[in-house]
């Protein structure tokens, strides 16, 4: 479950370096090394209060990773993840405080709203052809304005308390319960690519779409699905945070979640050019970037430095990605040879 | 005398003893770690860094610090005040990065045991907030209205800087300046409110526009926000226009030049160093654990919360532009010497 997934296709030989088991091995290395420095430099990193704490963002930060994850694995990007989330949390606070709705009712409202404005996405980018970065760039200034339009940016205050208690409960004194849904959502995604044939035809369209198309995969719908797939785990993620601020607010997501959501997956092996994901990679890569955040914070070294961090830790990430795509290409053309 | 000395040594260790024991609990008096946390990097906050280090020393509090998220982000601020609360901070004097999504973290402090009271602006109700220490945003910009009719001899139309039009605040603003405009019955005409200029491009482009297009028909301008305020100095000076009477908000280096040079009448000043000095002292003595907050205190109520205090404001013009620094540090002295008695209950 731990290594890179790939499609069943001569692609599949791809274990490179970083990019398998191994790789997440040395990713996990690497979180425990920051672990280690940071607990011995401020002792309140190991804190009830800060573990906790650091879960709960945890937890939103892997399903912003898993939203960019599923469409990188067809090669495309979803730079509309935040925007989605933002709407996603707006519905939920319209469909909550508004119009009274149970707060199952209202969730699953705003899940089928982000997977609605996925499919708006797949939908252009398989009819249209243009690339999935000028369509998400353009959609989430859509989706974000139409946001701000219809709410005035007014945020929904009067949700029903059990959504901010259970954004508050603690499982053992430091677990959140919205780690454990994370994790679920993980294994549910491993299910997904690993054993089920809509997976691996994400993952082979992914790799090579001509070769897909010509072996009979629907490469247009599983780009759409996978588009899908990726608007409802925003509107997941942006549920969370509704859960953690017991209001939904228009503030929430927007350009915020474009460098988590695509350090996570790209530090635990996803390929940016698609054709492979790596869930448990996406939730060692986002736990690195949140043991950062939550580390420097604890040391007082501040926020001014942590943008700096993630910056140089996405450019080692993309550098590590091409170095993996370089040496797949010579071990592909070893195997053929 | 020798033997004097010899059997006085033993007491002047014992004297030495109990002096340095008080000299210790008397340096600390309290152990607590304080907070004070703006929404973000902004000129207005300047003076808490002063306050939180007076503060520290004239209550004795264990540290008083002042921390500012990097942006004006919400989650920053949140993860900012979770992980001041890992190293060991005890309160938490905090001006919301939002007036609703910062109360889950409020009560997630405060059941940790932690206080936090909202400094400089509330956060909505209900919320875990002790209490809001602020600026009485009706009162200043009513103030600030009356002051701007005087300076205009009674009469002539006036527009309104304002800042973002979501801030409930701003409602109340808008409120007070055309408060003040019925009362001149028809003297002083409102021509225009233009709101969200709490940008520094929107100010510019916005309070621009207006003048170039209607200069010759404005008597007067009052700006309620901090970037409106300043970016109208700057463009009356600029224009060399002493005709268009102008009242500003805070005490901005660049406001208070144009006063003096009669490019602006005056500005209403708001208290950010009592509201740091005195949030500091109520902060200790309720993390101390002593003292709570009275039911029955006479609580201001606002739109956004039912616990308001109001941490003074005054014109700052022409006849108390030297000393009107000392004039708040009294109003502040004033606030703190009654604070405990008036609104807490203490063992």
């Amino acid at each position: 479950m731990s290594e890179t997934t790939g499609p069943a296709s001569p692609v599949r030989n791809r274990r490179p370096f970083l990019g398998g088991a191994s790789g997440q091995v040395g990713l996990l290395a690497i979180v425990a090394i920051f672990w280690f420095i940071f607990s011995t430099l401020a002792p309140g990193f190991l804190s009830s209060f800060n573990l906790y704490a650091l879960g709960r963002s945890l937890a939103v930060d892997i399903v912003i990773g898993f939203s960019q994850m599923v469409v990188l694995a067809t090669g495309g990007m979803n730079l509309a993840v935040g925007s989605i989330g933002v709407c996603a949390v707006m519905a939920a606070g319209f469909l909550l405080q508004d119009l009274g709705l149970p707060i199952s009712v209202g969730f699953a409202g705003a899940l089928l709203l982000g997977g609605a404005l996925g499919w708006l996405n797949g939908f252009a980018i398989v009819k249209t052809g243009v690339n999935a970065f000028i369509i998400t760039l353009a959609s989430a200034s859509l989706f974000l304005g139409a946001m701000l339009i219809l709410t005035k940016a007014v945020p929904y205050n009067g949700l029903p308390p059990e959504i901010g208690a259970f954004g508050r409960a603690r499982l053992f004194g430091i677990v959140s319960p919205l780690l454990i849904i994370a994790i679920a959502i993980g294994a549910a995604l491993v299910v997904l690519y690993r054993f089920t044939a809509l997976g691996r035809q994400i993952l082979a369209a992914g790799a090579n779409p001509r070769a897909a198309a010509m072996s009979g995969v629907p490469v247009d719908r599983v780009i759409v699905i996978s588009h899908v797939l990726s608007g409802m785990l925003a509107a997941a993620a942006g549920l969370m945070v509704v859960t953690r601020l017991g209001a939904a607010m228009p503030a929430t997501g927007g350009e915020e979640w474009l460098l988590p959501s695509f350090l996570g997956p790209v530090l635990g092996g996803t390929l940016l050019s698609g054709g492979s994901v790596a869930v448990i990679g996406t939730m060692i890569g986002a736990a690195l970037v949140t043991t950062i955040r939550s580390g420097l914070l604890v040391l007082q070294i501040g926020n001014f430095w942590l943008q700096l961090f993630l910056g140089l830790i996405l450019l080692f990430a993309v550098l590590v990605d091409r170095y993996r795509s370089v040496y797949a290409e010579r071990r592909s053309v070893g195997v053929k040879s | 005398m020798t033997s004097v000395n010899r059997s006085g040594f033993p007491a002047a260790i014992g004297v030495f003893a109990i002096a340095a024991t008080a000299l210790a609990t008397g340096a600390l008096a309290s152990d607590n770690k304080i907070a004070l946390i703006p929404g973000g990097p902004h000129p207005y906050f300047a003076p808490w860094e002063q306050a939180a280090a007076d503060a520290q020393k004239d209550f004795d509090i264990a540290a008083v610090d002042f921390k500012v998220p990097a942006e004006w982000k919400l989650n920053l601020q949140t993860e900012l005040l979770e992980s001041l609360a890992a190293q060991g901070y005890s309160a938490f004097g905090i001006f919301p990065g939002d007036s609703v999504g910062i109360n889950s973290t409020v009560t997630e402090l405060q059941s940790a045991g932690l206080p936090s009271a909202a400094l400089a602006g509330c956060a909505q109700d209900p919320t875990d907030m002790a209490f809001c220490l602020g600026t009485d945003v009706y009162n200043s910009a009513y103030i600030g209205t009356k002051e701007l009719i005087k300076a205009m001899g009674g009469k002539g139309n006036i527009v309104h800087l304002a800042g973002l039009l979501v801030d409930p605040n701003t409602t109340l603003r808008v409120k007070a300046v055309e408060t003040a405009v019925e009362e001149t019955n028809g003297e002083v005409t409102l021509l225009q409110t233009v709101a969200d200029t709490d940008a520094q491009e929107a100010a510019d482009q916005k309070i621009s526009a207006l003048l170039a297009a209607q200069k010759d028909e404005i008597g007067g301008m009052i700006a309620t926000g901090y970037i409106p305020s300043v970016v109208a100095s700057k463009l009356l000076r600029t224009l060399g226009d002493k005709r268009i009477k102008f009242i500003g908000i805070d005490d901005d280096q660049i406001v208070l030049k144009a006063i003096e040079d009669g490019f602006v009448a005056g500005t209403m000043a708001q208290n950010p160093y009592g509201q740091g000095y005195i949030g500091a002292y109520a902060l200790d003595l309720l993390a101390s654990g002593d003292c709570t907050m009275k039911e029955d205190a006479p609580w201001i109520e606002t739109p956004q919360t039912a616990r308001f205090i109001d941490s003074g404001t005054m014109v700052i013009n022409l006849d108390n532009i030297a000393s009107y620094k000392d004039d708040l540090k009294a109003i502040t002295a004033d606030i703190q010497g009654k604070f405990k008695d008036t609104y807490m209950t203490c063992s």
